[in-house]
């Protein structure tokens, strides 16, 4: 993974010295709150509803195991011994004091880690597959271009002070796993005819009060003008966005506003005086940065076949006599693309705890289990699990008895007890509802692992307000917490995915009531099973079914 | 107002911003106030082109403005003031950079409105050279904050620090 140089930590270190400088300034009172929050949200911290959270940046995912090592030491220090990992691959800590965020910052700054601008009205944190690098359905390999977007983005001269804020996620494989068509950018690596390396560019995705899925803008762009054509994008959204209005401001109200055509007229009008001057780097200076993402050492047979995959995995090798095993094999683990490894995901989706959470002392144990068995490295998924990307498969055993012990090993992964959540009522300030508690009463109530291995891949994606931090607009099925009258409620919608086939979930019928939403779920699934065609997803289900044989046998059933 | 210009705090502002509003003519301002600078807004600007004399050499942008309009006059041109309604607002810093990197504009940019310290560093980046503020601003925490970041991971115009 990328390491730094003298360059990054100098730059590093100034803006912890500048950020400490603010918070005195702000602790002094010279500072008023409204200007100082402008500054610490471009550095991570938010005020929740009981206490400051910190957000730390893991740019695209990638951790190494001293950096999740210091992640442990700062839960254990400086919050309550745990962590959350967020929908978009970066990490929160909930309980930080005011005083001590700038020797929070400066002790990741030891590790090459910070929290710009994870939060704030300016580009966040680009994301990507959680695989990159691994897999064998892959075009190119995405994370040098999300290091130099990285780095571009950090501290843009022009860009971080826009109408709203700005994802980017970029993927290099041909099953996307990183939700790029609702993002505000969305990147996908792909080859023209002459075997020329490009991205195909998507613009105006989102999820948040008006969901869209993103459109192209260029289905074909030279790679060497990444930056400068990323730059006329973010100015026409600049110049243009709106600024009256917070839930208007995103760049899909723009681009739908504009129309897509328009949209692209301008960014084209824009692009053709710059794609030349500001913003371009060199083929010397990305070489350099996809020579510090090698290929972990070949244990096997290469798969080189460019195939999407499909979601079906092969049966588990008949030498694990072990029925435990085989079935954390069949869930939780992925072909590599190296015969001789094998991709595993670390469930952070257990029974009794809240879903993303990881401890200190997990923390620490993942750290050590990278090191034996995973070229020292972590990767985070926005589903909110972990990944350690290349566990040759003769340690498997050995490695999945050690996640076991730390609670790690859930065998759950695309499972239904393997949800998305926000924070929800409990810590957020924007919540309407309540989130924990729901995912506690949906995990309870399907708890039985048979159970969810019959039912197959299927997800559910909770969020306390129409932000939709928890995705529900792309979970097979949705959940959206509203507020009735100071109660809480719940609108369910179903159908919607993230993937290749991402498509926006439709209601399903009124607010359920917070006591009634297990049993609603349950007459989901019923209604699934028994009208599943062989092998059906349940995405594909309610497209060929439509709503209405699924909304039936729940207000039936409700009412 | 004081503004900061080439890391100093100077007072001298020999400009005279004539609003939209105000009937005088750019001729009768020069007229009673010799050899003082007329800013105007770029709708009159771009008016003023039509007539075959005017010495405005001073615009005024809005945050609505396009800079493109201006692409053409830039020569006759010392001063464009660029216009922060509240500090969060950035339309600014891509006015001022299109002026700087695609019309090569080379006078004054000069930043007005909600100015405050911790944002003229990314001003400056952008290639604003003069910062107007509302109130006399702390001198020696603007150096701090002008000369606190040593590397940057995009180019940026050399930043007005005194020395």
């Amino acid at each position: 993974m990328y390491s730094y140089t003298e360059y990054d930590r100098d730059f590093l270190k100034s803006r912890v010295a500048e950020f400490r400088d603010q918070t005195e300034r702000r602790l002094s009172g010279e500072l008023g709150e409204d200007e100082y929050k402008q500054l610490r949200l471009r550095n991570g911290l938010y005020l929740q509803r009981k206490a400051y959270m910190l957000r730390v940046a893991i740019p695209y995912g990638m951790l190494s195991s001293v950096q999740m090592r210091k992640l442990a030491h700062i839960a254990r220090v400086y919050d309550k011994g745990y962590g959350h990992i967020t929908t978009r691959q970066n990490i929160q800590f909930n309980w930080p004091e005011l005083e001590q965020v700038p020797d929070i910052l400066d002790e990741l700054a030891d590790v090459d880690m910070h929290a710009i601008q994870t939060s704030g009205n300016c580009i966040r944190n680009t994301t990507t597959d959680p695989l990159a690098g691994a897999v064998s359905d892959e075009v190119d390999d995405p994370r040098p271009w999300c290091e130099l977007i990285r780095q571009w983005s950090t501290l843009h001269p022009e860009f971080n002070w826009l109408p709203r804020k700005f994802k980017i996620a970029v993927t290099g494989a041909l099953s996307d796993r990183a939700a790029i068509q609702v993002h505000d950018i969305g990147l996908r690596l792909v080859r023209n005819e002459a075997g020329e390396s490009g991205f195909e560019v998507l613009v105006g995705g989102g999820l948040g009060r008006t969901p869209h899925i993103g459109q192209c803008i260029r289905p074909f762009l030279p790679t060497q003008h990444l930056l400068t054509y990323l730059a006329a994008i973010l100015r026409v959204y600049n110049l243009e966005g709106r600024r009256d209005n917070l839930y208007k401001a995103r760049i899909k109200i723009l681009v739908n506003a504009l129309g897509i055509d328009a949209f692209r007229e301008k960014v084209e009008q824009q692009w053709a005086r710059s794609k030349d001057s500001d913003d371009t780097f060199s083929a010397e200076y990305l070489a350099a940065l996809q020579a510090q993402f090698p290929a972990a050492p070949l244990l096997g047979k290469l798969q080189t076949t460019l195939e999407l995959d499909n979601g079906s995995h092969e049966a588990p090798d008949q030498a694990f006599s072990n029925p435990l095993f085989n079935q954390w094999y069949q869930a939780n683990t992925r072909p590599h693309r190296d015969s001789g490894r094998r991709i595993v995901y670390l469930s952070l989706k257990a029974p009794g705890t809240p879903a993303g959470d990881i401890t200190a002392e997990q923390m620490d144990t993942v750290a050590e289990l990278a090191e034996r068995f995973s070229e020292s490295e972590i990767r985070s998924t926005h589903e909110q699990n972990l990944v350690l990307a290349h566990v040759p498969v003769n340690d498997l055993f050995e490695l999945w008895s050690a996640l076991k012990n730390a609670g790690l090993a859930t065998p759950n992964l695309g499972k239904l007890t393997d949800m998305i959540v926000c924070p929800g009522l409990d810590y957020c300030s924007l919540a309407n509802a309540g989130t924990l508690d729901i995912h506690d009463q949906i995990y309870q109530r399907f708890d039985d692992l048979d159970y969810l291995h019959e039912l197959g891949d299927i997800s559910i994606k909770i969020s306390g307000c129409m932000n939709a931090c928890g995705h529900h607009h792309v979970g097979d099925i949705g959940i959206l917490g509203v507020d009735k009258g100071g109660v809480e409620w719940y609108q369910l919608t179903i159908g919607g995915h993230a993937g290749n086939k991402a498509a926006l979930g439709q209601r399903l019928g009124k607010a359920i009531a917070k006591s009634d939403l297990a049993d609603a779920i349950s007459e989901l699934l019923k209604a699934y099973v028994a009208l599943r065609a062989p092998e059906e997803s349940f995405h594909d289900a309610v497209t060929r079914l439509g709503t209405a044989p699924f909304k039936e046998k729940v207000y039936a059933t409700a009412a | 107002m004081p503004l900061l210009r080439n890391g100093h705090l100077v007072t001298d502002n020999p400009w005279i911003r004539l609003d939209d509003d105000n009937a005088a003519t750019t001729q009768t301002v020069d007229a009673g106030q010799q050899d003082a600078p007329v800013l105007v807004s770029l709708r009159r600007f771009l008016e003023l082109q039509a007539q075959a004399t005017h010495n405005v050499s001073g615009v005024y942008l809005s945050p609505e403005d396009d800079v493109q309009l201006l692409a053409d006059h830039l020569h006759r041109i010392q001063l464009i003031v660029i216009s922060f309604p509240t500090y969060t607002d950035g339309r600014g810093y891509s006015q001022a950079r299109m002026l700087r990197e695609h019309f090569h504009f080379a006078g004054e940019l000069r930043a007005s409105g909600d100015v405050r310290p911790d944002q003229i560093l990314f001003m400056a980046r952008a290639g604003i050279d003069v910062f107007e503020f509302a109130e006399d601003p702390d001198e020696q925490q603007i150096t701090q904050i002008l000369s606190r970041f040593q590397v940057n991971y995009q180019p940026s115009y050399a930043l007005p620090v005194a020395g």
